[in-house]
């Protein structure tokens, strides 16, 4: 048995690791984070440049042909740096969708683009009135001479504002299609907003916007999976904030002096701190688990994987991980008391991420019916009624 | 667990699972599988049906009847004994006062005790915890005077489990009263028949009797039953905890409770359906289930690091026992609910009056597991030791 990182992985993770520390402390990731844009082309091109854009994709389109425990390591590392450049909506779903869904051709165009860094992607999947639902768009798709167009509203489009191409699900022939639209196409809009952690959105309208199917069929299949990867690669990134945070918390305890004594003396914040602890590494495990649902699913052989088995460890992952993103971000700016509350100490942008991430693609409570109608984890079985 | 074993561990793991289902008496895995009090016998047979395959002490030197197996393959072997129902070894005998002996015994007293131990021809009690030496157990006053070549043991020590069916206690008793609490500390092994040794059961509010009483007056102790030396007792007895600590999340133990649980809800009907189609009740169970899962791979985590050999105590392993006692009380809990008001009464046993229809499975069991189950944060080191292991040993507080 051996759930530990390859050396591969650990070197990639002290890489990315070493990069951030450097350049993307907190005073940085500030400066950043107070631009126009909220994130920076600058540290776009070096990612792009370490390679980290394509770690997951083929060699035919320029990737490095690795997998998912690869972006769990990128990811878990930017949660750690609270990165704000659009990994998450342009490698791992936009970019994830063309690989699942797209045809040779489309792949092409759009992924070695994606992996120099020339080309951003947003996934519009969420609409005003549907909450966490993908299955049934209001959004609709109609066949017209060259291809199609789209007309609905899409929001909560995460990395809209700056997106090249939208991935965009609609409804057509009573299922769900996927399809590419352009940013700069006739009928689309953009309304940008910022989120509560700073990261860029926006809400999309399209108005018969011209559009590309991508690839062909009933995309459900391919929209949960995507999504399951996403929420898997938010787990990780969920460590990392999660980690940090309990680091610079302990720290704070042992330096913060009140009644002529660190803070840290006094065992109630010592049990709490030590909770906190048992929850990290109840969410570590998860993370783990839903790594391995991916991986395990990317490992098997062509149609061997099971995507309910994948869909429920994920959804068992996300629940743990929800719950614990929540309990350390309240309890870090607690046990920090007043500073924790201020904008220029880094404890509360965690918090920040921490309070959105649970809420992103899907929420606890949604999670916990979803595994349940699965049928949970455990079999039921007494031996007296068998 | 299985897909991440490779073929050897999984070929291990097969052969366990065949072992305990084939060796193990179908009737004592009965009542462990449905929460009935194990006999005596129960436990002696189990031990040494696993003692004569070499799986009673795996954790043991292999000159004592050890195995040399790595930490993955010691994990398997008590997952798959818990997941099988199967009695666990002695706890006293197999991880407390074997490996000490083991470990710090002179070879006299290796030879006079290893091989009885592990077979349970001895059956040892716990002499450490006294009523003013609970989570401070350093603090112990139990006197042990040297006279000649004996020792003359008085005091009193207290929540000895099984006590009643005692042989021997192994001890940890005062030797020298004038220096540092911990410096004056001696281990020392009593045969409790020996004239001025009293028990006296406990009754708990389970309404078990499985703690007691030890009281010592004037009480002639051999000094060769001295284990290793005089006034080292202490860095025994952390050695010991240390040993403790491993497997007491029970994780096994839990799958089969949660499953039964599961089980049992599902045949239990409301004005919904069944109790799982409640979605309170499911959204509680759903959440023990991930909880569980979490714990198990952290356990498996903490394993993957270990190396073969290297038997000190990770300081993660507090994780495991302040998560998994807490998930051991909620499983015993949500059995309380399940059962509704049929779940309330104090009963020995589930027969009914002619006419009367049956009490649902669990009846007798579950109330009393849940208040016998209050233990569980408070034994081998209490909830709040726990956190204070992880304040100080992993965030330095």
């Amino acid at each position: 048995m051996d759930l530990e990182l390859t050396d591969e992985q650990r070197e990639l993770k002290s890489t990315v690791a070493r990069l951030l520390r450097t350049e993307y402390d907190p005073a940085a990731r500030e400066e950043i984070l107070r631009s126009e844009k909220g994130w920076s082309e600058e540290k776009w091109a070096s990612f792009a440049e370490m390679g980290l854009l394509g770690l997951p994709f083929s060699e035919d389109y320029d990737g490095a042909d690795m997998g998912f425990a690869e972006v769990a390591v990128v990811m878990e590392e930017f949660g750690r740096a609270l990165v704000l450049e659009p990994y998450l909506s342009t490698v791992v779903l936009g970019a994830g969708f063309v690989d699942a869904a797209g045809t040779p051709e489309q792949k092409q165009s759009i992924l070695p683009a994606v992996i120099a860094g020339e080309k951003l992607l947003a996934f519009a999947g969420y609409e005003p009135t549907g909450r966490y639902d993908l299955n049934a768009p209001a959004t609709t798709a109609s066949e017209s001479a060259d291809g199609y167009t789209l007309t609905g509203e899409k929001s909560a489009v995460l990395g809209a504002p700056d997106a090249h191409t939208f991935v965009v699900s609609a409804a057509v022939d009573g299922t769900v299609g996927l399809f590419l639209v352009e940013a700069d196409a006739q009928g689309v809009a953009v309304d940008a907003r910022i989120q509560a952690d700073g990261l860029r959105t926006g809400s999309v309208t399209l108005s018969a916007a011209p559009a590309q199917r991508l690839g062909h069929g009933d995309a459900s299949e391919v929209i949960g999976r995507v999504i399951d990867t996403a929420n898997a690669a938010l787990a990780a990134e969920a460590v990392g904030a999660m980690e940090a945070s309990l680091h610079m918390t302990a720290e704070y305890l042992k330096t913060r002096e009140q009644f002529g004594a660190p803070i840290g003396v006094n065992q109630s914040l010592q049990h709490r701190a030590a909770d906190a602890y048992a929850t990290l590494e109840g969410a570590k495990s998860m993370a783990l688990y839903a790594k391995l649902a991916i991986t395990g699913e990317e490992n098997a052989d062509e149609g061997a994987g099971d995507a309910k088995s994948r869909h429920r460890d994920v959804l068992a992952a996300k629940l743990i991980i929800d719950e614990a993103s929540r309990d350390i971000s309240q309890e870090s700016i607690q046990m920090h008391g007043g500073i924790g509350m201020t904008m220029e100490y880094p404890i509360g942008h965690y918090a920040k991420r921490l309070t959105v991430i649970p809420r992103t693609f899907d929420d606890v409570d949604t999670v916990t019916q979803d595994l349940a109608s699965l049928g949970g984890l455990i079999e039921p079985h007494a031996v007296e009624l068998s | 667990m299985d897909q991440l074993l490779n073929q050897e561990e999984r070929d291990f793991a097969q052969h366990m699972r065949a072992f305990y289902r084939t060796e193990i008496p179908e009737e004592i895995r009965y009542r462990v599988a449905v929460g009935e009090e194990l006999s005596k016998d129960d436990i002696v047979t189990t031990q040494r049906i696993l003692n004569k395959y070499g799986y009673a002490v795996p954790n043991w030197p292999v000159e004592w009847g050890g195995q040399d197996w790595t930490p993955v393959q010691r994990h398997i072997w008590l997952e798959e004994m818990q997941l099988a129902c199967v009695p666990q070894p002695l706890a006293f005998n197999a991880s407390m006062v074997g490996p000490v002996i083991a470990t710090f015994g002179s070879q006299e007293i290796k030879e006079r005790f290893l091989p009885a131990t592990a077979n349970l021809d001895i059956w040892w009690s716990q002499g450490f915890s006294e009523p003013n030496a609970g989570s401070d157990l350093a603090s112990l006053k139990t006197s042990a005077v040297r006279k000649g070549d004996v020792y003359v043991v008085n005091g009193q020590k207290t929540w000895t489990t099984l006590g009643q069916y005692g042989d021997w206690i192994f001890m940890l008793v005062r030797t020298d009263p004038s220096v540092k609490k911990q410096a004056g500390i001696s281990f020392l092994l009593i045969d409790m028949k020996t004239p001025g040794v009293t028990v006296r059961p406990i009754e708990l509010i389970d309404g078990s009797v499985e703690v007691n009483e030890v009281f010592f007056e004037n009480v002639e102790v051999p000094v060769e039953n001295l284990v290793g030396e005089e006034n080292k007792g202490w860095t025994y007895a952390k050695f010991l905890l240390g040993n403790e600590r491993t497997g007491i999340a029970r994780i096994g133990m839990s799958k089969v409770n949660l499953a039964r649980a599961k089980a049992y809800a599902a045949m239990t009907r409301t004005s919904r359906g069944t109790l799982l189609d409640d979605p309170l009740f499911s959204a509680r169970l759903t959440k023990l289930e991930a909880q569980l899962t979490a714990l198990e791979f952290t356990q498996l985590r903490i394993l993957s690091t270990q190396v073969a050999g290297n038997d000190k105590p990770d300081p993660r392993s507090s994780v495991l026992k302040l998560h998994g006692s807490q998930l051991q009380q909620d499983i015993t809990e949500l059995l309380v609910d399940v059962l509704g008001p049929q779940g309330l009464d104090f009963i020995d046993n589930a027969a009914t009056g002619d006419g009367f229809s049956d009490l649902p499975p669990a009846s007798v069991d579950a109330i009393r597991d849940y208040f016998n189950y209050r233990k569980v944060t408070i034994y081998g080191g209490s909830s709040e030791v726990q956190r204070g292991i992880i304040s100080k040993a992993i965030l330095g507080l």
